[in-house]
């Protein structure tokens, strides 16, 4: 059975608690086993390393360290939580190792780098495989069209995240296929959806989630899915403001990834926290 | 024979229109060869600038395929393997004034880069006729960024200069004004710094297309994460960035968790925020905002984690000062070396 | 009318330090031209180091010293008068850029790093890695940017004017309108670059490198001083002439023909590998000649070895290079040779610059410097090391003297410059009007085999004549050739069809000079005349324009201090 060192991220605790669930449920349906993290601690959200990156790298030091203890490679559903994991991880096997073990020895833990870190579509691609993912899909999602919205750090940098080609990704299109859905090219897929700066440049911020959701209807998606928490809360909650912002009228329900592949598992809306969604999926499910 | 067919952007300063062109395949090209190849024989109305060839002049940078690169070292074959087509599209980089075809206006740039006064201002130790002095590890801190060619790769997929540019400046300008500030020979980073807050370093969306782009392996976006933190180290505090940032670190030292209810108000102040309660009221009625969650309980290893952040920072700063000593020994011109005065 | 007190024309490390120079002084209206955008100049392309007795490396060298390798390296050709002066402002110039903040390496007592490099006598070389010559240009742009010096971003210059013996400004072309633009100057510095893309493809030189300054001032009627002159860097990279720096072997690297074998040995038994460029390059085209190349014909090339040096060394000293090696020639030097092949590198040649202490021409209030002009202080051969550092002094010197001068001359009339506009804009119009005829990659394509094939590393009289020829014919195909872009904005069509007219002028004088130097010397190596002959040869070489006529003379060589003798390395 597959196991993981499972690192939830603090939104999947907070705003996007549907995320945790469907998540749970997914992995429990296709027998992967996912251990939290006992003691895991927020991963600086790419916001603590320009107020102290010394801090950022400690604190994801130790919480790789503690998969280490666990014999477990690291999983994570959030784009940011991963490059903030892998960045430290980076800088840990560069040299940073060094600075970082005393610390961590009092506190009974080491750094040794046999953890990887890997986020829960690249772990779907490979280490379950999509043909083994397809045997267990009860209810193919034809029809539907899915516009798959990568978010940035699950691509960029380039030297750090490296799973696939960032100019041209297709690992969210082949999992939407093997759902049975059709994947939507859309012109601003590998758009940043702005998160991080919706507090110091709101404005921009807004325009950049309403464009995005705007080229996914544009594309004749019925919604969006993410394998990023941070980008659906932007998709999602800040979608009133974004079609403002873009002068645009219609809605679009953005799906974490792990509730698309849920619904596709035969879960229900409701078992995958739909219900907690800003935008109604209502419409997305009619007939399902 | 194999056909490359290229289509490519044209502007005769006021109309644009796409245009196809066709090449016989042809092994380990560039694609600065396709455009010479292009204008020699199909078109010499097709206008673009290059000139050194080899990635350092950083005249060449084009848009392939929505991706800004430099024309000459971006090897045909492998975008075309990329994108698993033998059609490519050209365009110029975006975020810049375009005169014609692919050619950009590179000077409304060049004012924009002096907003943040790239050039050295040498401490008063030192003087025209004798030089600066710098140990081999203050080069060190501004060797890579000395490898910006101005390209203009960074700027043209920039997120947030896309969104606007009359608040942020292109990512290169950061990058410049971050090789000053580490420069040891500079007396006034603090004059860069503000710069740099003042015309949005706090804004950049941390979309890392900066990063990803720079053709000299540059990270723009690390820079600009630097700036801010050397800007909080001199005391430019007061910005709501700024208190977001922290309200990470307070966080975690405090419960090990992200506090998100509370985070509004601690980046934007309580009365600020007060304009945000329909948002609050929007997430409370789906249950994303949960009053009964504003204060949630610490980790149980909260202490151990305040100890091994201490503890880095310490160890750190003990390394710092070895070097910093090792740096004034080795500028100081009164101190004697003896492994030099050997030689 | 655009009116400046000087114009300097040429955006590289040399048009910089003059324009930054000049407008240091008090109530002098300064303008910097360039067709580039100026850190795009072809500076950029210097990698290895910049030449300055600094004693950092090694206390025991002396301006002498940096004088007699000079002076050897240009086997003797180099006015020794103009080569001591060089030596001997050097220093104080390298401390001036590290004030400005240019980010020099570093020796451990925080003084500027020193390297060795080819034919000279001690480690004098100041570099910044592998990118000296990037961050220089960057640098003086920065302290463009910072005294806000006036640049005239994408101007192409068309022509000197010229009135009573003195050059009144020139007409120039703003690319971004298509409009030509009558510029009057008090004086004009020229600093326009080298000419090497007359070799097209063999050649380490950016696209800029035309010899418009060069071309321009023939037309002018002022003299080119050596052109046959030609430097051919031992290694370009095989398939491209891309340029593997100097530092390659100045860090330690070996040249190996297809046994394995080390053959500078055979050529310079002391230096190996640090001989002066003319030697190592001649003595590859003999090892390919005699078949211990690898390849064949233009694909035939030797190895460049760093893989001793070890990983370490090469990232740390030589990082571009091994990513140039990888992009172009997807070889890693870590792991395998790179192949190479001289390429042609620099002009030591050029206008004809009668006073180095002002870099003063025989026309008034003409000044020019770096690669376009000629002192001479590279002679026959230029040391590695040395034309940085000759851009960055003599950028000065002539920046200084235009200023000077400007403060005692007024401008030219009016009348002279409207007169060369209009012929100009007429000339556009009926050049890209033509349908018909041949190409200007065409012509350009037969003027760079003709030059490499006939008067490359190695000449003789036959194929000299021959090029000769060839240059008189495409000089008169060039008239009718296709343009192909009859707009104005931004035709760089155009633009390519005026630097290939200044290319074939100068192309000329080069086969003229190098025809009529029946010796061997320095990068003019005859294999009909193998040996260096000073009895009837030390002597420049001095090329004018009079119509469609080159005139031919010759001047002494100034000789102080070191009598030729037999060079050795």
């Amino acid at each position: 059975m597959m196991k993981y060192a499972f690192f939830p991220g603090c939104v999947l605790e907070g705003a996007s608690q549907e995320a945790y669930t469907a998540t749970t449920k997914v992995a429990q349906a296709l027998g992967i086993e996912l251990v939290e993290i006992p003691g895991w601690t927020c991963c600086g959200g790419s916001h603590l390393q320009d107020y102290d990156k010394t801090a950022a790298l400690a604190v994801n030091a130790r919480n790789i360290a503690l998969a280490e203890k666990m014999g477990l490679p690291v999983l994570t559903v959030c784009n940011t939580c991963t490059l903030m994991l892998r960045e430290a991880k980076h800088e840990l096997d560069n040299g940073a190792k060094e600075l970082v073990n005393p610390a961590l020895q009092q506190a009974g833990l080491e750094y040794t780098g046999t953890s990887p870190v890997t986020h829960f579509l690249w772990m779907l691609i490979k280490d379950y495989g999509l043909d083994k993912l397809k045997k267990k899909v009860k209810r193919p999602l034809k029809g539907m069209k899915v516009a798959g919205y990568y978010g940035c750090h699950i691509l960029r940098p380039p030297h750090i995240m490296g799973f696939e080609d960032h100019a041209n990704p297709h690992s969210l299109e082949d999992l939407i296929r093997a759902l049975g859905a059709e994947p939507v090219l859309f012109d601003a897929r590998l758009k940043c959806c702005g998160f991080h700066s919706v507090f110091t440049s709101k404005e921009d911020t807004m325009k950049a989630t309403g464009t995005i959701n705007l080229s996914a209807l544009e594309g004749g998606a019925d919604c969006t899915v993410t394998p990023c928490p941070l980008c659906q809360m932007q998709l999602d909650m800040y979608q009133p403001e974004g079609k403002r912002a873009v002068n645009a009228n219609d809605d679009i329900p953005a799906l974490h990834l792990t509730q698309l592949i849920g619904l596709a598992l035969g879960y229900t809306a409701e078992e995958l926290g739909m219900k907690r969604h800003i935008v109604n999926t209502g419409i997305l499910l009619a007939g399902r | 024979m194999r056909k490359i067919t290229f289509k490519i952007q044209r502007f005769d300063g006021q109309e644009s229109w796409i245009q196809e062109y066709t090449l016989d395949h042809q092994p380990g090209k560039t694609i600065l060869w396709a455009l010479i190849q292009i204008k020699e024989t199909l078109d010499p109305s097709l206008n673009f600038t290059a000139s050194c060839r080899h990635a350092i002049c950083g005249a060449c940078a084009v848009r392939v395929n929505g991706q800004a690169t430099l024309a000459c070292e971006t090897p045909l074959d492998k975008m075309l393997k990329r994108w698993e087509s033998d059609t490519l599209i050209l365009e110029p980089l975006q975020n810049f004034k375009l005169i014609r075809d692919l050619v950009v206006d590179w000077e409304p740039k060049a004012e924009r880069l002096a907003e943040l006064k790239p050039w050295l201002m040498p401490k008063d130790e030192f003087n025209k006729e004798s030089g600066c002095r710098q140990s081999p590890e203050d080069f060190k801190k501004i060797n890579k960024n000395s490898d910006c060619i101005l390209c203009g790769c960074c700027a043209s997929e920039c997120n947030k200069l896309s969104g606007n540019n009359s608040d942020f400046l292109e990512p290169f300008v950061f990058t410049k004004a971050q090789r000053f500030v580490a420069d040891s020979r500079d007396k006034n980073p603090v004059e860069r710094l503000s710069a740099a807050i003042n015309h949005g370093a706090w804004k950049c969306q941390h979309c890392q297309e900066c990063v990803t782009k720079c053709p000299k392996g540059l990270s723009p976006a690390e820079d600009i994460s630097n700036l801010r933190q050397e800007a909080i180290a001199k005391g430019l505090v007061e910005h709501s960035g700024v208190r977001h940032a922290k309200a990470f670190l307070d966080d975690i030292q405090k419960t090990g968790r992200l506090n998100e209810g509370m985070m509004a108000v601690k980046t934007d102040g309580l009365v600020k925020s007060i304009g945000n309660i329909p948002f609050a009221l929007r997430l409370m009625s789906k249950g994303k905002l949960n009053p009964a969650h504003m204060f949630p309980k610490p980790i149980k290893e909260v202490a151990e984690v305040r100890a091994i952040i201490l503890a880095v920072k310490e160890s750190e700063k003990a390394r710092n000062i070895a070097n910093a000593k090792r740096s004034e020994a080795h500028t100081n011109p009164d101190i004697q070396r003896p492994k030099e005065a050997a030689k | 009318m655009l009116k400046f007190d000087i114009l300097v024309i040429g955006s590289g490390g040399s048009g910089m330090q003059a324009a930054l120079v000049a407008s240091s002084q008090q109530g002098l209206n300064v303008a910097l031209m360039s067709k580039v955008f100026p850190t795009r100049s072809a500076t950029c392309c210097a990698q290895g180091g910049t030449n300055a007795v600094l004693k950092n490396a090694d206390p025991t060298d002396t301006i002498e010293k940096h004088t007699f390798d000079t002076v050897k390296g240009s086997d003797f050709l180099g006015d020794q008068d103009a080569i001591e002066f060089f030596c001997e402002h050097m220093p104080e110039t390298i401390r001036e850029l590290d004030y400005y903040g240019v980010p020099f390496s570093r020796l451990e007592s925080g003084t500027i790093a020193q390297r060795p490099f080819g034919g000279q006598s001690a480690p004098r070389t100041c570099y910044s890695s592998d990118k000296v010559g990037s961050v220089i240009l960057h640098t003086l742009y920065e302290q463009c940017l910072k005294n806000g010096v006036n640049v005239l971003v994408e101007w192409l210059l068309l022509d000197l004017v010229v009135e009573n013996d003195r050059v009144t400004g020139v007409v120039a072309m703003d690319m971004k309108t298509g409009e030509i633009q009558p510029i009057m100057a008090k004086t004009v510095v020229l600093a326009t670059g080298g000419a090497g893309r007359m070799y097209w493809l063999r050649t380490t030189n950016p696209f800029a490198s035309t010899g418009d300054g060069m071309a321009a001032a023939l037309r002018a009627g002022v003299a080119l001083k050596d052109p046959e002159f030609v430097q051919f860097h031992p290694t370009g990279l095989a398939g491209t002439g891309i340029l593997m720096s100097e530092a390659c072997r100045g860090e330690g690297g070996y040249l190996l023909n297809n046994q394995g074998e080390r053959f500078m040995k055979r050529y310079a038994p002391e230096k190996l590998e640090l001989a002066t460029r003319d030697l190592v390059s001649q003595a590859i085209e003999i090892e390919i000649k005699e078949g211990r190349g690898f390849g064949e014909g233009m694909q035939a090339y030797v190895q460049l070895d760093l893989r001793h040096l070890g990983r370490e060394k090469i990232l740390e000293r030589l990082p571009q290079i091994r990513d140039l090696a990888i992009t172009f020639e997807g070889i890693d030097p870590i792991d395998q040779p790179i192949p190479i092949r001289p390429s042609c590198h620099y002009s030591m040649g050029g206008i004809d610059v009668t006073d180095y202490r002002t870099c003063g021409t025989d026309l008034k209030g003409l000044y020019a410097t770096g690669e376009c002009a000629c002192l001479s202080i590279h002679g026959a051969n230029r040391l590695g090391g040395n034309s940085t550092a000759d851009v960055v002094l003599f950028g000065k010197v002539a920046g200084k003297a235009a200023a000077e001068a400007a403060k005692t001359l007024d401008f030219g009339s009016e009348q002279k410059v409207n007169e060369l506009v209009r012929q100009w804009e007429n000339s556009f119009s009926s050049t890209v009007a033509r349908t018909d005829g041949p190409s200007v990659a065409s012509i350009r394509d037969r003027l760079s085999e003709t030059m490499w094939y006939n008067v490359g590393v190695f000449r003789k009289e036959s194929e000299m004549k021959k090029a000769t020829q060839i240059i008189d014919e495409l000089i008169a195909e060039y008239k009718k050739c296709v343009v192909g872009d009859p707009s104005k904005i931004y035709n760089t069509a155009f633009v390519q069809y005026t630097e290939l007219g200044n290319l074939l002028l100068v192309a000329k004088a080069v086969v003229m000079g190098a025809l009529n130097r029946k010796e061997s010397r320095g990068s003019h190596k005859r294999e009909d005349y193998m040996n260096r002959d000073d009895e009837n040869f030390l002597k420049h070489t001095i090329i004018s324009k009079q119509g469609s006529q080159y005139k031919l003379s010759y001047r002494p060589v100034v000789v102080t201090k070191y009598q030729p003798v037999e060079r050795k390395y």
